[in-house]
Protein backbone atom coordinates (compact mmCIF):
# COMPACT_ATOMS: atom_id res chain seq x y z
CA UNK A 1 0.00 0.00 0.00
CA UNK A 2 1.26 3.82 -0.82
CA UNK A 3 0.71 6.07 1.78
CA UNK A 4 -1.65 8.22 -0.51
CA UNK A 5 -4.42 5.02 -0.23
CA UNK A 6 -4.34 5.13 3.38
CA UNK A 7 -7.82 5.74 4.76
CA UNK A 8 -8.64 8.41 7.96
CA UNK A 9 -8.73 5.01 10.11
CA UNK A 10 -5.52 4.18 8.97
CA UNK A 11 -3.67 7.66 9.46
CA UNK A 12 -5.37 7.66 12.76
CA UNK A 13 -3.34 4.55 13.82
CA UNK A 14 -0.16 5.94 12.61
CA UNK A 15 -1.01 9.14 14.24
CA UNK A 16 -1.41 6.96 17.70
CA UNK A 17 2.09 5.47 16.74
CA UNK A 18 3.24 9.33 16.68
CA UNK A 19 1.23 10.14 20.30
CA UNK A 20 2.63 6.94 21.96
CA UNK A 21 6.42 7.56 20.71
CA UNK A 22 6.69 10.95 21.38
CA UNK A 23 5.38 10.58 24.81
CA UNK A 24 8.41 8.46 25.59
CA UNK A 25 10.95 11.12 24.04
CA UNK A 26 9.17 13.77 25.68
CA UNK A 27 10.05 11.35 29.40
CA UNK A 28 13.87 10.88 28.25
CA UNK A 29 14.03 14.35 26.95
CA UNK A 30 13.04 15.27 30.48
CA UNK A 31 15.38 13.45 32.27
CA UNK A 32 18.43 14.38 30.43
CA UNK A 33 17.80 17.91 30.79
CA UNK A 34 16.77 18.34 33.87
CA UNK A 35 13.42 20.08 33.43
CA UNK A 36 9.61 19.56 31.79
CA UNK A 37 9.80 18.85 27.96
CA UNK A 38 6.38 18.26 26.55
CA UNK A 39 5.76 16.63 22.98
CA UNK A 40 2.37 15.78 21.63
CA UNK A 41 0.98 15.00 17.61
CA UNK A 42 -1.40 17.61 16.57
CA UNK A 43 -1.84 16.08 13.47
CA UNK A 44 -0.62 13.26 11.02
CA UNK A 45 -1.77 13.14 7.28
CA UNK A 46 -0.23 12.70 3.58
CA UNK A 47 1.76 15.34 1.60
CA UNK A 48 3.25 14.66 -1.27
CA UNK A 49 7.38 14.99 -1.12
CA UNK A 50 7.04 17.61 -4.47
CA UNK A 51 4.64 19.87 -2.48
CA UNK A 52 6.62 20.17 1.21
CA UNK A 53 8.64 23.28 -0.33
CA UNK A 54 5.43 24.97 -0.80
CA UNK A 55 4.29 24.83 2.90
CA UNK A 56 8.18 26.04 4.06
CA UNK A 57 8.83 29.26 1.70
CA UNK A 58 10.08 27.31 -1.04
CA UNK A 59 13.02 25.13 -2.10
CA UNK A 60 15.61 27.32 -0.63
CA UNK A 61 14.72 27.98 2.78
CA UNK A 62 17.26 26.98 5.25
CA UNK A 63 16.34 23.94 7.15
CA UNK A 64 18.12 21.87 9.56
CA UNK A 65 17.27 18.27 8.92
CA UNK A 66 17.91 14.63 10.69
CA UNK A 67 17.71 11.62 8.81
CA UNK A 68 17.32 7.97 9.98
CA UNK A 69 16.96 4.96 8.02
CA UNK A 70 14.20 2.05 9.56
CA UNK A 71 16.16 -1.16 9.01
CA UNK A 72 15.13 -4.79 10.52
CA UNK A 73 11.25 -6.67 9.10
CA UNK A 74 10.19 -3.17 7.74
CA UNK A 75 12.31 -0.73 5.82
CA UNK A 76 11.88 3.03 4.76
CA UNK A 77 12.64 6.55 6.63
CA UNK A 78 12.55 9.44 8.90
CA UNK A 79 13.40 12.70 8.23
CA UNK A 80 13.05 14.71 11.17
CA UNK A 81 13.07 18.67 9.78
CA UNK A 82 13.16 22.29 10.90
CA UNK A 83 13.05 25.59 9.20
CA UNK A 84 15.78 27.60 10.63
CA UNK A 85 14.08 29.70 12.79
CA UNK A 86 12.03 27.11 14.27
CA UNK A 87 15.55 25.44 15.22
CA UNK A 88 16.80 28.44 16.71
CA UNK A 89 13.64 28.03 19.05
CA UNK A 90 14.16 24.76 19.68
CA UNK A 91 17.61 25.05 20.89
CA UNK A 92 15.83 27.98 22.93
CA UNK A 93 13.06 25.85 24.67
CA UNK A 94 15.68 22.80 25.50
CA UNK A 95 17.98 25.03 27.19
CA UNK A 96 14.63 26.74 29.14
CA UNK A 97 16.67 29.74 27.92
CA UNK A 98 13.74 33.04 26.56
CA UNK A 99 12.72 32.49 22.46
CA UNK A 100 15.11 34.26 20.81
CA UNK A 101 18.11 33.85 23.00
CA UNK A 102 19.55 31.26 20.46
CA UNK A 103 21.33 32.88 17.10
CA UNK A 104 23.27 30.68 15.22
CA UNK A 105 23.48 27.21 14.85
CA UNK A 106 27.32 26.86 15.84
CA UNK A 107 28.58 23.02 16.87
CA UNK A 108 26.94 22.98 20.17
CA UNK A 109 23.60 23.75 19.26
CA UNK A 110 23.44 21.63 16.15
CA UNK A 111 24.26 18.63 19.12
CA UNK A 112 21.07 19.61 21.12
CA UNK A 113 18.68 19.81 18.04
CA UNK A 114 20.38 16.39 16.29
CA UNK A 115 20.24 14.68 20.11
CA UNK A 116 16.45 15.70 20.39
CA UNK A 117 15.69 14.64 16.74
CA UNK A 118 17.46 11.62 17.43
CA UNK A 119 15.32 10.62 20.68
CA UNK A 120 11.93 11.65 18.96
CA UNK A 121 12.46 9.29 16.04
CA UNK A 122 13.88 6.57 17.98
CA UNK A 123 10.78 6.24 19.84
CA UNK A 124 8.62 6.30 17.08
CA UNK A 125 10.74 3.68 15.42
CA UNK A 126 10.73 1.68 18.91
CA UNK A 127 6.73 2.44 19.18
CA UNK A 128 6.13 1.30 15.70
CA UNK A 129 7.97 -1.74 16.60
CA UNK A 130 5.97 -2.45 19.88
CA UNK A 131 2.83 -1.74 18.32
CA UNK A 132 3.02 -3.67 15.50
CA UNK A 133 5.15 -6.47 16.66
CA UNK A 134 8.40 -6.07 14.37
CA UNK A 135 11.90 -5.87 14.59
CA UNK A 136 13.47 -2.38 13.86
CA UNK A 137 16.35 -0.18 14.77
CA UNK A 138 16.75 3.04 13.53
CA UNK A 139 20.51 3.74 11.56
CA UNK A 140 22.45 6.30 13.42
CA UNK A 141 21.43 9.92 12.36
CA UNK A 142 22.62 11.90 9.70
CA UNK A 143 22.68 15.54 9.76
CA UNK A 144 22.48 18.65 7.31
CA UNK A 145 21.51 22.03 7.24
CA UNK A 146 20.77 23.76 4.20
CA UNK A 147 18.33 24.37 1.12
CA UNK A 148 15.02 22.16 2.31
CA UNK A 149 14.98 20.65 -1.91
CA UNK A 150 18.31 19.50 -1.40
CA UNK A 151 17.58 17.70 1.58
CA UNK A 152 14.20 16.28 0.34
CA UNK A 153 15.82 14.96 -2.54
CA UNK A 154 18.40 13.20 -1.47
CA UNK A 155 15.79 11.30 0.91
CA UNK A 156 13.94 10.83 -1.82
CA UNK A 157 16.37 9.37 -4.61
CA UNK A 158 17.55 6.74 -1.37
CA UNK A 159 13.95 5.67 -1.18
CA UNK A 160 13.89 5.11 -4.89
CA UNK A 161 10.81 7.41 -5.63
CA UNK A 162 8.89 4.36 -4.42
CA UNK A 163 8.13 7.19 -1.96
CA UNK A 164 7.19 9.71 -3.37
CA UNK A 165 4.30 10.05 -0.36
CA UNK A 166 5.01 10.89 3.09
CA UNK A 167 3.36 10.20 6.04
CA UNK A 168 4.01 13.81 7.90
CA UNK A 169 3.63 13.55 11.83
CA UNK A 170 3.58 17.22 13.61
CA UNK A 171 5.67 16.89 16.55
CA UNK A 172 4.83 19.96 19.07
CA UNK A 173 7.91 20.68 21.52
CA UNK A 174 5.83 22.57 24.87
CA UNK A 175 7.97 23.89 27.85
CA UNK A 176 5.75 26.80 30.36
CA UNK A 177 5.89 29.55 28.02
CA UNK A 178 7.25 28.24 24.84
CA UNK A 179 6.05 25.90 21.71
CA UNK A 180 7.68 25.14 18.93
CA UNK A 181 6.55 22.65 15.77
CA UNK A 182 8.65 20.04 14.10
CA UNK A 183 7.99 18.00 10.99
CA UNK A 184 8.39 14.01 11.09
CA UNK A 185 8.26 12.67 7.99
CA UNK A 186 7.82 9.08 7.95
CA UNK A 187 8.47 7.71 4.25
CA UNK A 188 7.55 3.94 4.04
CA UNK A 189 8.52 1.27 1.77
CA UNK A 190 5.10 0.38 0.31
CA UNK A 191 5.30 -3.55 1.35
CA UNK A 192 6.10 -2.29 4.76
CA UNK A 193 3.01 0.09 5.42
CA UNK A 194 0.98 -2.80 4.91
CA UNK A 195 3.15 -5.58 7.44
CA UNK A 196 2.35 -2.11 10.04
CA UNK A 197 -0.91 -2.02 9.25
CA UNK A 198 -1.85 -5.75 9.31
CA UNK A 199 -0.12 -6.11 12.59
CA UNK A 200 -2.06 -3.37 14.53
CA UNK A 201 -5.64 -4.49 12.94
CA UNK A 202 -6.12 -1.60 10.53
CA UNK A 203 -5.50 -3.47 6.90
CA UNK B 1 14.86 44.62 -23.06
CA UNK B 2 17.84 44.60 -21.55
CA UNK B 3 21.07 43.34 -23.30
CA UNK B 4 21.89 41.30 -19.99
CA UNK B 5 25.42 42.81 -19.20
CA UNK B 6 24.84 44.06 -16.37
CA UNK B 7 26.48 42.90 -13.47
CA UNK B 8 25.39 44.12 -9.93
CA UNK B 9 22.12 42.56 -11.20
CA UNK B 10 21.99 39.48 -13.07
CA UNK B 11 18.91 40.22 -15.16
CA UNK B 12 16.09 42.79 -15.30
CA UNK B 13 12.86 42.14 -14.00
CA UNK B 14 11.26 41.54 -17.20
CA UNK B 15 13.08 38.76 -18.63
CA UNK B 16 11.83 35.42 -18.58
CA UNK B 17 12.97 33.28 -15.43
CA UNK B 18 11.76 29.94 -16.48
CA UNK B 19 12.50 27.12 -13.68
CA UNK B 20 13.01 23.55 -14.31
CA UNK B 21 11.28 21.27 -11.58
CA UNK B 22 12.96 18.28 -10.10
CA UNK B 23 13.78 15.23 -12.44
CA UNK B 24 12.96 18.03 -15.41
CA UNK B 25 14.18 19.96 -18.30
CA UNK B 26 13.51 22.72 -20.34
CA UNK B 27 14.51 24.45 -23.34
CA UNK B 28 14.68 28.08 -23.78
CA UNK B 29 16.01 31.21 -26.23
CA UNK B 30 17.97 34.03 -24.63
CA UNK B 31 16.43 36.76 -23.64
CA UNK B 32 14.53 34.08 -21.12
CA UNK B 33 16.79 32.63 -18.37
CA UNK B 34 16.86 29.10 -17.39
CA UNK B 35 16.94 27.97 -13.66
CA UNK B 36 16.54 25.25 -11.06
CA UNK B 37 16.16 25.54 -7.66
CA UNK B 38 18.23 23.37 -4.52
CA UNK B 39 20.05 20.91 -6.12
CA UNK B 40 21.59 18.30 -3.44
CA UNK B 41 23.02 15.03 -4.83
CA UNK B 42 21.08 16.01 -7.92
CA UNK B 43 22.84 17.80 -11.23
CA UNK B 44 22.13 20.69 -12.92
CA UNK B 45 23.17 20.01 -16.45
CA UNK B 46 23.33 22.84 -18.98
CA UNK B 47 23.72 22.61 -22.62
CA UNK B 48 24.47 25.64 -24.56
CA UNK B 49 24.50 26.65 -28.37
CA UNK B 50 26.67 29.74 -29.01
CA UNK B 51 25.49 30.17 -32.54
CA UNK B 52 21.89 30.28 -31.76
CA UNK B 53 21.78 31.58 -27.79
CA UNK B 54 19.49 28.66 -26.97
CA UNK B 55 20.04 25.87 -24.36
CA UNK B 56 18.92 23.67 -21.88
CA UNK B 57 18.63 22.85 -18.20
CA UNK B 58 18.10 19.59 -16.62
CA UNK B 59 17.98 18.84 -12.61
CA UNK B 60 18.94 15.00 -12.91
CA UNK B 61 17.61 12.96 -9.77
CA UNK B 62 19.53 9.35 -10.55
CA UNK B 63 21.60 7.54 -12.87
CA UNK B 64 19.82 5.21 -14.79
CA UNK B 65 16.09 3.66 -14.74
CA UNK B 66 17.73 0.75 -12.81
CA UNK B 67 18.45 2.69 -9.69
CA UNK B 68 14.90 2.99 -8.82
CA UNK B 69 11.96 4.07 -9.64
CA UNK B 70 8.28 1.89 -11.27
CA UNK B 71 6.29 4.98 -11.95
CA UNK B 72 6.89 8.66 -12.53
CA UNK B 73 9.25 10.63 -15.44
CA UNK B 74 11.95 9.38 -17.13
CA UNK B 75 13.27 12.74 -17.70
CA UNK B 76 14.83 12.17 -13.83
CA UNK B 77 17.54 9.76 -14.59
CA UNK B 78 21.00 10.74 -16.41
CA UNK B 79 20.82 8.29 -19.25
CA UNK B 80 17.41 9.27 -20.48
CA UNK B 81 17.25 12.92 -20.12
CA UNK B 82 21.27 13.66 -21.34
CA UNK B 83 20.19 12.36 -24.87
CA UNK B 84 16.76 13.89 -24.68
CA UNK B 85 17.54 16.94 -24.46
CA UNK B 86 20.24 17.74 -26.49
CA UNK B 87 18.31 15.84 -28.99
CA UNK B 88 15.49 18.26 -28.66
CA UNK B 89 18.85 20.70 -28.96
CA UNK B 90 20.46 20.07 -32.22
CA UNK B 91 16.78 19.76 -34.42
CA UNK B 92 17.66 23.09 -35.37
CA UNK B 93 21.40 22.84 -35.90
CA UNK B 94 24.70 20.49 -35.56
CA UNK B 95 25.26 19.35 -32.42
CA UNK B 96 28.99 19.57 -32.86
CA UNK B 97 28.38 23.06 -31.24
CA UNK B 98 26.84 22.31 -28.18
CA UNK B 99 29.22 22.87 -24.71
CA UNK B 100 28.23 21.61 -21.21
CA UNK B 101 28.21 23.12 -17.61
CA UNK B 102 27.39 21.12 -14.83
CA UNK B 103 26.90 21.76 -11.14
CA UNK B 104 25.80 19.57 -8.34
CA UNK B 105 26.16 15.87 -7.12
CA UNK B 106 26.66 16.93 -3.33
CA UNK B 107 26.84 14.67 0.09
CA UNK B 108 24.07 16.27 1.76
CA UNK B 109 24.01 14.36 4.93
CA UNK B 110 26.88 14.03 6.89
CA UNK B 111 27.24 10.47 8.56
CA UNK B 112 25.45 8.00 6.26
CA UNK B 113 28.07 6.75 3.65
CA UNK B 114 24.82 5.41 1.29
CA UNK B 115 23.15 8.66 1.13
CA UNK B 116 26.48 10.29 0.40
CA UNK B 117 27.17 8.14 -2.47
CA UNK B 118 23.93 8.96 -4.84
CA UNK B 119 25.51 12.36 -5.77
CA UNK B 120 28.86 10.64 -6.92
CA UNK B 121 26.88 8.19 -9.12
CA UNK B 122 24.93 10.88 -10.48
CA UNK B 123 28.02 13.15 -11.84
CA UNK B 124 29.85 9.38 -13.24
CA UNK B 125 26.45 9.03 -14.83
CA UNK B 126 26.09 12.39 -16.61
CA UNK B 127 29.92 12.51 -17.39
CA UNK B 128 29.50 9.27 -19.38
CA UNK B 129 26.53 9.94 -21.02
CA UNK B 130 28.23 13.72 -22.25
CA UNK B 131 31.13 11.82 -23.34
CA UNK B 132 29.19 9.44 -25.46
CA UNK B 133 27.63 12.48 -26.87
CA UNK B 134 30.61 14.32 -27.46
CA UNK B 135 29.60 17.56 -25.70
CA UNK B 136 32.51 18.90 -23.70
CA UNK B 137 32.01 19.80 -20.49
CA UNK B 138 33.68 23.72 -19.89
CA UNK B 139 33.19 24.15 -16.01
CA UNK B 140 31.71 23.17 -13.17
CA UNK B 141 30.89 23.28 -9.65
CA UNK B 142 30.35 19.75 -8.47
CA UNK B 143 30.53 17.29 -5.38
CA UNK B 144 31.28 18.79 -1.51
CA UNK B 145 28.09 19.08 1.39
CA UNK B 146 26.51 22.14 0.15
CA UNK B 147 22.74 22.54 -1.99
CA UNK B 148 23.01 24.75 -4.89
CA UNK B 149 20.49 26.47 -7.11
CA UNK B 150 21.79 27.59 -10.66
CA UNK B 151 20.96 29.63 -13.63
CA UNK B 152 22.02 29.14 -17.46
CA UNK B 153 22.45 32.86 -18.74
CA UNK B 154 21.27 32.10 -22.66
CA UNK B 155 23.56 35.10 -24.25
CA UNK B 156 26.95 34.59 -22.85
CA UNK B 157 26.30 30.73 -21.74
CA UNK B 158 26.92 31.76 -17.82
CA UNK B 159 26.28 28.92 -15.02
CA UNK B 160 25.13 31.29 -12.00
CA UNK B 161 25.71 28.83 -8.95
CA UNK B 162 24.19 30.35 -5.74
CA UNK B 163 24.74 28.53 -2.28
CA UNK B 164 24.27 29.06 1.41
CA UNK B 165 27.77 28.24 2.05
CA UNK B 166 29.99 29.91 -1.12
CA UNK B 167 27.33 32.83 -1.89
CA UNK B 168 27.18 33.61 -5.81
CA UNK B 169 29.67 32.08 -8.66
CA UNK B 170 29.65 32.39 -11.88
CA UNK B 171 31.10 29.04 -14.16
Amino acid sequence: MRPEELSDLQLDAIRELGSVGVGHAATALSQILGHFVGISVPEARIVAVSDVPSMYGGAETLVAAVYTRILGDIEGGILFMMPRDAVLGLVDLLRSRPPGSTKTLGNEEEAIAVHAATLLISAYVAAMGRMADVNVLPSSPAFAYDMMGAVLEVVTSEIGMKADTAILVTARFMEEDAAVDAALFYLPDPDSLDVVLGKMGVA
Amino acid sequence: MTDGTATGTPYAEDVEVIRVSTGEYAIAQYPQVLMTLALGSCVGVALWDPGLRRGGLAHVMLPTPSDGGRTGSLMRFASEVIPEMAGALVQHTSGRRLVAKIAGGAAMFRGDSRLAGVGDRNLEEVRKQLLLLRIPILAEDTGGSHARTVELHLDTGVMVVRSYKFGIKEL
